[in-house]
């Protein structure tokens, strides 16, 4: 990047599924004041703010004029983004390239869902083709589903690997007090579930949640000045997809699917060779349980076909050599909107030392974190604690 | 002051949007083909040599146009599915399909892509299999109106055993 950007401040809502109590602007307002407080700056030190959320969820459009007083962003610049599941990680993208190019020094970068306001299955119907395959179009459960039977029949995996990492979210999720299903949960829950969509169970898919997430990012100097602890921002990468043809339905694939080519070209940017090692901690965006195996032969933490393998030795648990998810994912809280941001959030978190009772128990200088949606596309973002790391 | 219990206000809105989209130069061939003659078109590229389903102007690897048109089979074989127990809306008519009932993707013979549709199969998981054959069944032609409703479903070829 051409100047460097850094994590110089977050916070996020207690998220759930009910949230009568606020509408939107209240709620995003909960999210902008935890950032600024744990910036410790006041509003009119922003220059410019990125508002993102999937706003035909709710139904009401051009958010980021409707929530000027919540966000923060009467008489400033900025944008709205609004790219599926990825929002969030966009967001910040867009945060990080705007302080990078030097136009603006201090960004806040807001990403937020209120699911309960709207039909969010419905409505992503409107994500498929309008005259392909639309009548068809089974929310976010069917893709996963159709995935999940094709990844069993391919690599020859299980729904008990499906159960392992429904409950290593959400066991994790109960260490992270903002989390939405804190589930005391086993095996045998997650196998008893209602079965939603074969192979896809209720433990095995993510909930809708209502929730903000609000992020600082500034540039080196103001970075070194104003904050203790400043996460950098070392590289973002997004990959567009093959309509049609190219999925994580077809598991064994030979071709260039999106999640494979960003990674391949974040590890060039830099010089990763062994992920699994150069990484202390991973964030990735996995509505269902099988978007979560696939993402680790999609990093390369393992080869195609052994993702379920690392699930079953426990390798990406809290306290294993490659921990996944400590804050309990998109499984435990789907604010979609804020979901992609979360994972960068949290993953911020986890290399301040600042994750609390979820924190990974080693010593955590680099972090990657990947978004996922739309139809298929992903924005991926590392991090580390200093410049030299 | 007595304490109430706090009151929240929320208000229910239900919007109702027609919309009507352009099927385009590739499609409209492709759904003309499938309502009048029974057929399924693809179109190949000349450089992949991939074949693509739907129809369309461009090969989204090789950026160039796609020219020649080939007929498909139609059986094939299934890629992936699922057994759907929940009654989805259909967003094409707003009223939920029945559950449970089976969809998936099968790749035609001679197809690079897979084509989605329903399984007329019981929804059990010993009767339906990736890898199982299956035959595309097309609406009498007198009921098809040149909309992928046209197809009906798939249906398992006769005589096949699930593989241990």
């Amino acid at each position: 990047m051409k100047r460097n950007v850094a994590i110089i401040g977050g916070g996020q809502t207690y998220h759930a599924a009910r949230r009568h109590d606020v509408d939107q602007a209240e709620m995003v307002n909960e999210a902008v004041r935890r950032a600024l407080d744990d910036a410790g700056m006041t509003i009119d030190e922003i220059d410019t703010i990125f508002l993102g959320n999937m706003e035909f969820f709710e139904g009401v459009h051009m958010t980021d004029c409707w929530l000027v007083h919540g966000t923060g962003a009467y008489g400033k610049p900025g944008l709205k983004i609004t790219t599926g599941g990825t929002v969030g990680a966009t967001t910040v993208c867009v945060g990080a390239h705007h302080i990078a190019s030097g136009l603006f020094d201090k960004a806040l970068c807001i990403g937020f869902e209120k699911q309960e306001e709207g039909d969010t299955g419905a409505i992503l119907s409107g994500v498929a083709h309008p005259l392909w395959g639309r009548s068809l179009a089974g929310a976010a459960v069917g893709y996963f589903a159709t995935m999940g039977s094709s990844y069993m029949a391919t690599w020859g995996a299980t729904e008990e690997h499906s159960a392992m990492v429904a409950v290593k979210a959400r066991q994790n999720a109960r260490k992270n007090p903002y989390a939405h299903l804190k589930l005391d949960i086993t095996i045998e829950d997650a196998l008893n579930s209602r079965m939603l969509s074969y192979p896809i169970r209720m433990l095995d898919m993510c909930p809708a949640s209502n929730g903000a997430c609000a992020m600082v990012l500034a540039d080196e100097k103001t970075a070194k000045k104003r904050c203790k602890k400043p996460v950098w921002i070392r590289a973002m990468d997004t990959a567009h997809n093959e309509q049609f043809e190219l999925d994580w339905r077809f598991v064994d694939t030979k071709r260039p699917i999106f999640s494979k080519v960003c990674a391949a070209r974040m590890y060039k940017k830099l010089g990763v060779k062994k992920p699994a090692e150069y990484f202390d901690v991973f964030e990735v965006y996995e509505p269902a349980t099988w978007a979560e195996l696939i993402w680790y032969e999609d990093l390369g933490l393992c080869g195609p076909g052994e993702g379920f393998r690392l699930v079953e030795k426990g390798m990406t648990n809290i306290d294993g050599p490659i921990p996944v998810n400590p804050s309990g994912g998109v499984l435990s809280t789907n604010c979609i909107g804020a979901s992609a941001m979360l994972r960068v959030w949290e993953a911020a978190l986890q290399i301040r030392g600042d994750a609390g009772g979820h924190q990974a128990p080693k010593d955590v200088r680099r972090a990657l974190t990947t978004g996922y949606g739309g139809t298929n596309w992903t924005v991926m973002t590392a991090l580390s604690k200093t410049l030299d790391d | 002051m007595v304490q109430k219990e706090q009151e929240w206000i929320s208000i229910p809105m239900t919007v109702d949007v027609p919309y009507r989209f352009a099927a385009g130069q590739y499609l409209t061939k492709y759904l003309v083909e499938m309502r009048d003659n029974g057929k399924i078109f693809a179109v190949k590229c000349p450089r992949c040599k991939r074949v693509q389903l739907p129809p369309r102007i461009v090969c989204a690897e090789c950026h160039v146009k796609n020219e020649e048109w080939v007929e498909l089979a139609q059986e094939g074989t299934l890629v992936a599915f699922t057994i759907m127990y929940l009654p989805l809306t259909d967003p094409t008519t707003g009223k939920p399909h029945e559950p449970p009932f089976v969809y998936g993707s099968v790749r035609l013979d001679g197809a690079t892509s897979v084509l989605d549709h329903f399984v007329n199969v019981e929804p059990d998981m010993e009767k339906v299999w990736v890898g199982m054959r299956m035959r595309l069944v097309l609406r009498p032609k007198e009921q098809r109106t040149g909309d992928l409703s046209d197809i009906l479903y798939y249906e398992p070829l006769p005589g096949q055993v699930r593989p241990k």
